[in-house]
């Protein structure tokens, strides 16, 4: 597991506009290594744009990013020093189903480095890292498939083997589990879990589960256009800072919805 | 019909070598790029420089330059310009491609009608001659079919990540803008360059058809991406030789020899379904 002392990831003052309305404002946080941070917040919050904009996905309008003690640039893509470190799994990651790309070269693409090469370059290592992070996540069986004959369980292990093809630092999820039955997302965050304790991962994922946050996370960053609060699980969720994040109804219907 | 040593013999000729060489260089090339332009649901495209292209040689035309020189900047200027509008713009890509072809095209016509002299030269423009291949436009096409196969072969893992989701590209470092600008300028550098071989009017099926096959007989990107431009080849040297054989004209009978194709393509994708 990575020690370093050095965050992760460091976020300081950043303000996002999408068209004339405001989208984040005024937002700061930092991730240590190893540790696992959600941002939870209605929809509409800023959720989804703020991994967005730290990936330079949308453009910032002000504020700072650090990522592995690079500062990113708010117009050019990721420095080529850490763009290999981060996994990113969209929110909704849709698939031309005509698009004829199997899974392994699927989860290959999670390997390269996608500089100037050669098809065949490092065709063996690529080969094996693609078995090997196949066969961990227990789909080996699905290589030649095209990826979009898979089920929604199956996209979501094979996003995974994407991810741990490679060496990676952070995993950053935006509703990773989203489309998926309950049966399939307690699969999904179990192989994430035990994928995270072998490989060190930081992770920075956006979520509407918060019971899934308060079992797995370590702290949680509530947002609602700008910061309401961020903290331990305990605190960060305790009534009066969702009532801040969500509004009072919210609360009143999770409490009635426990009470069941 | 003629019989098949008198067709065989008619490939002794010169201008049939030519035409020959610069069919398959350009099915090469068009079955290359077609491959990345029809997932990327941008095989409009092609067909909308076709007819866009008609205004650059217009203008040429009128200015009394050589069209043929002026459709290759007026083309890498559409390819800017669509990019720039798709990039900036919240409008569809097919609307703004009709947008810009539709008005391109009124543009031409009048343009053309104010020049009376040039209705010869607008009969090859819409369907193409490419008897009339000379040494130079070979020379074109394979510097093209080199560059087409050097950009893809060379970025052929960032051109995939970019056509799965743009968003996971981007988190990979890649500049897509940089990226879809090159592809489009390529793109159009090739259209423009086989109107003159295959018209406006069918210069499009050399992108889409041999692709729109080559899917369904494959089971992985790469055999889907070798087996494009190896029909792109395969049909243009048929059609060209079955022209020959029944004297039909050159460029649609390409453009069915890439139809047979896909028919056959289809028919083994129902079959094995079935």
């Amino acid at each position: 597991m990575n020690i370093s002392k050095t965050p992760v990831l460091s976020v300081d003052q950043l303000t996002v506009r999408r068209g004339q309305q405001l989208a984040l404002q005024a937002v700061s946080f930092s991730l240590e290594a190893g540790t696992d941070v959600a941002i939870i917040g209605p929809n509409g919050a800023g959720k989804s744009t703020l991994v967005q904009s730290i990936l330079g996905i949308v453009s910032r309008e002000q504020g700072t990013v650090q990522l592995l003690g690079q500062p990113l640039s708010t117009k050019k893509a990721l420095p080529a020093a850490v763009r290999h470190q981060v996994a990113y799994l969209p929110q909704n990651f849709l698939v031309d189903r005509r698009l004829p790309l199997t899974v392994t070269e699927l989860v290959a693409l999670g390997w390269d480095k996608l500089g100037i090469q050669l098809p065949w370059a490092k065709a063996k290592a690529r080969k094996l890292a693609v078995q090997q992070a196949l066969a961990r996540v227990e789909a080996s069986h699905l290589g030649r498939k095209f990826i979009s004959e898979l089920s929604g369980g199956e996209t979501k292990r094979i996003l995974l083997a994407y991810c741990l093809v490679r060496s990676r630092q952070l995993l950053i999820l935006d509703e990773a589990p989203a489309g998926l039955d309950v049966r399939s997302e307690a699969d999904f965050y179990q192989l994430l879990y035990e994928l995270k304790a072998e490989q060190g991962w930081t992770i920075l994922q956006v979520s509407h589960d918060l019971d899934m946050v308060r079992k797995h996370c370590d702290r949680v960053i509530c947002l609602n256009r700008r910061l309401m609060c961020q903290g331990v699980p305990e605190t960060a969720l305790a009534p009066e800072n969702l009532t801040a994040t969500y509004g009072p109804e919210f609360v009143r219907y999770r409490h009635n919805r426990h009470a069941c | 019909m003629q019989d098949l040593s008198t067709a065989l013999n008619l490939f002794t000729y010169p201008f049939m070598q030519r035409a020959l060489i610069g069919g398959v260089l350009t099915g090469l090339t068009g079955g290359i790029l077609g491959s990345f332009t029809v997932v990327r649901q941008l095989s409009f495209f092609s067909d909308a420089l076709g007819h866009s292209a008609l205004l650059g040689i217009s203008l040429g035309v009128v200015f009394g330059l050589n069209p043929s020189l002026v459709v290759l900047p007026f083309a890498l200027l559409f390819a800017v310009g669509v990019t720039y509008l798709i990039e900036k713009t919240d409008i569809w890509t097919d609307a703004l491609l009709n947008i810009v072809y539709s008005s391109s095209l009124a543009i031409s016509i009048i343009v053309l009608s104010l020049e009376g002299t040039y209705q010869t030269g607008i009969n090859n423009l819409l369907f193409g001659d490419i008897l009339g291949v000379l040494p130079g436009d070979l020379l074109i096409s394979g510097l093209l079919l080199l560059l087409s196969s050097l950009f893809v072969g060379l970025t052929l893992r960032t051109q995939v990540l970019l056509t799965l989701n743009e968003d996971l590209a981007i988190a990979r470092g890649i500049h897509v803008f940089a990226h879809r600008i090159a592809f489009m300028m390529l793109l159009s550098l090739v259209v423009a360059t086989a109107i003159s071989s295959l018209g406006v009017l069918l210069v499009g099926a050399f992108v889409v058809i041999p692709a729109c096959a080559a899917r369904l007989f494959s089971r992985n990107f790469s055999s889907y991406l070798i087996l494009s431009a190896v029909l792109g080849a395969a049909s243009a040297a048929a059609g060209i030789f079955f022209s020959a054989l029944f004297n039909l004209p050159t460029g649609p009978s390409i453009v069915i020899a890439q139809l047979s194709l896909f028919l056959l393509a289809t028919g083994k994708k129902q079959w094995l379904d079935s």
